[in-house]
């Protein structure tokens, strides 16, 4: 027998098996699901500084409000977005590493359902990006890419169950409609404001969550 | 080892805890699998370090509770290299719910006095 073993002790009182039980759950909990800082704030910073860069250079009526070089917002708005995808993208594999069965599955899907996502909007957008002025062009590729996004964020929610999804899922949604019927420049001013910014506070909201291992 | 649960009636106040649960080591083994959702399994050495045991404690109190039935433990290949997987068992799960029932009765009866 182990019983001289410190760990085969059994825990002092009922409180403290009690702490010890709320305690390990909840550092179990955070230890399975990727921390909301490194999956939703990357995305909030890439649209909020990317999409505000396009407002700027790419105002409403073809106006220039702040003068810079017509690629520097496009380039900033990709690097960006690549930046957040690999920080989500690493959390998200970090957290499920040595998990198989159900929830592995799950995941896997729903990767693939961005993945086929967004080679739709590529394709199809490429298609008609010769034939339009340059403002529609920019309108027409972000606004089918939020459009994905609040999609896959409202299905998201449906398979983890997460309120805070569903709802940044909604509004991020809104946000495109708005944006899109004000037409371009007022797109990209939408996408940044409400679209960052809510990705910014729903994930520091989904983070305290995390952090008390709630999730 | 044979710890007949006691028969009949409603759960007496001073019912034993679970030995295979009751000890530190297991009882962190048994919190862990259970935040897993069911049909998931976690691989050893995630779990090892989740718990910063040593692999051969681990191993010990692990048969352990795969003895009692409560842990199911998989051995299976990830390309060449043999994982194990570790999981509860349905009874694992019911056997942890009532542990943790019967601690917190006991919490409610001492905190009663």
């Amino acid at each position: 027998m182990v019983d001289d073993d410190p760990e085969e002790q059994a825990p002092a009182s009922p409180a403290e098996t009690l702490r010890l039980i709320e305690a390990g759950r909840a550092a179990a909990q955070r230890d399975f699901q990727p921390d909301p800082r490194l999956t939703y704030m990357p995305w909030g910073v890439a649209w909020l500084v990317g999409f505000g860069l396009m407002f700027l250079r790419f105002g409403p009526d073809g106006r220039v409000l702040v003068a810079m070089p017509e690629l520097l917002p496009l380039v900033a708005l990709y690097v960006l977005l690549v930046a957040a995808a690999v920080v989500s993208g690493w959390s998200g594999m970090r957290a499920g590493r040595h998990v198989r069965g159900a929830s592995s599955v799950q995941g896997l899907r729903y990767g693939v359902s961005w993945a086929a996502a967004f080679a739709g909007v590529i394709v199809i957008a490429t298609r008609y990006s010769d034939r339009l002025p340059n403002p529609e062009v920019v309108l027409l590729w972000s606004g089918l890419s939020v459009a994905v996004v609040g999609v896959l964020y409202i299905a998201g929610a449906a398979i983890w169950q997460t309120r805070e999804m569903f709802v940044l899922g909604v509004w991020i949604t809104l946000a495109n409609l708005g944006g899109f019927l004000a037409g371009p420049g007022w797109h990209a001013l939408a996408i940044s404001l409400a679209g960052g910014g809510g990705l910014l506070v729903g994930g520091f909201v989904e983070w305290l969550r995390w952090r008390r291992g709630q999730c | 080892m044979s710890d007949e649960p006691t028969q009949g009636g409603a759960p007496s106040p001073d019912h034993e805890l679970d030995p295979v649960i009751h000890a530190q080591a297991r009882l962190r083994v048994m919190v862990a699998l259970s935040v897993l959702r069911e049909g998931d399994r976690l691989a050893f050495p995630r779990l090892q370090e989740m718990l910063g045991m040593t692999a051969g404690n681990l191993s010990i109190h692990l048969r352990k509770l795969e003895e009692a039935g409560y842990v199911e433990v998989v051995k299976t290949h990830q390309g060449r290299t043999p994982t194990t997987l570790l999981g509860l068992t349905r009874r694992g799960r019911l056997a942890f719910e009532e542990y943790t029932a019967a601690v917190k009765a006991l919490l409610s009866l001492t905190e009663e006095k």
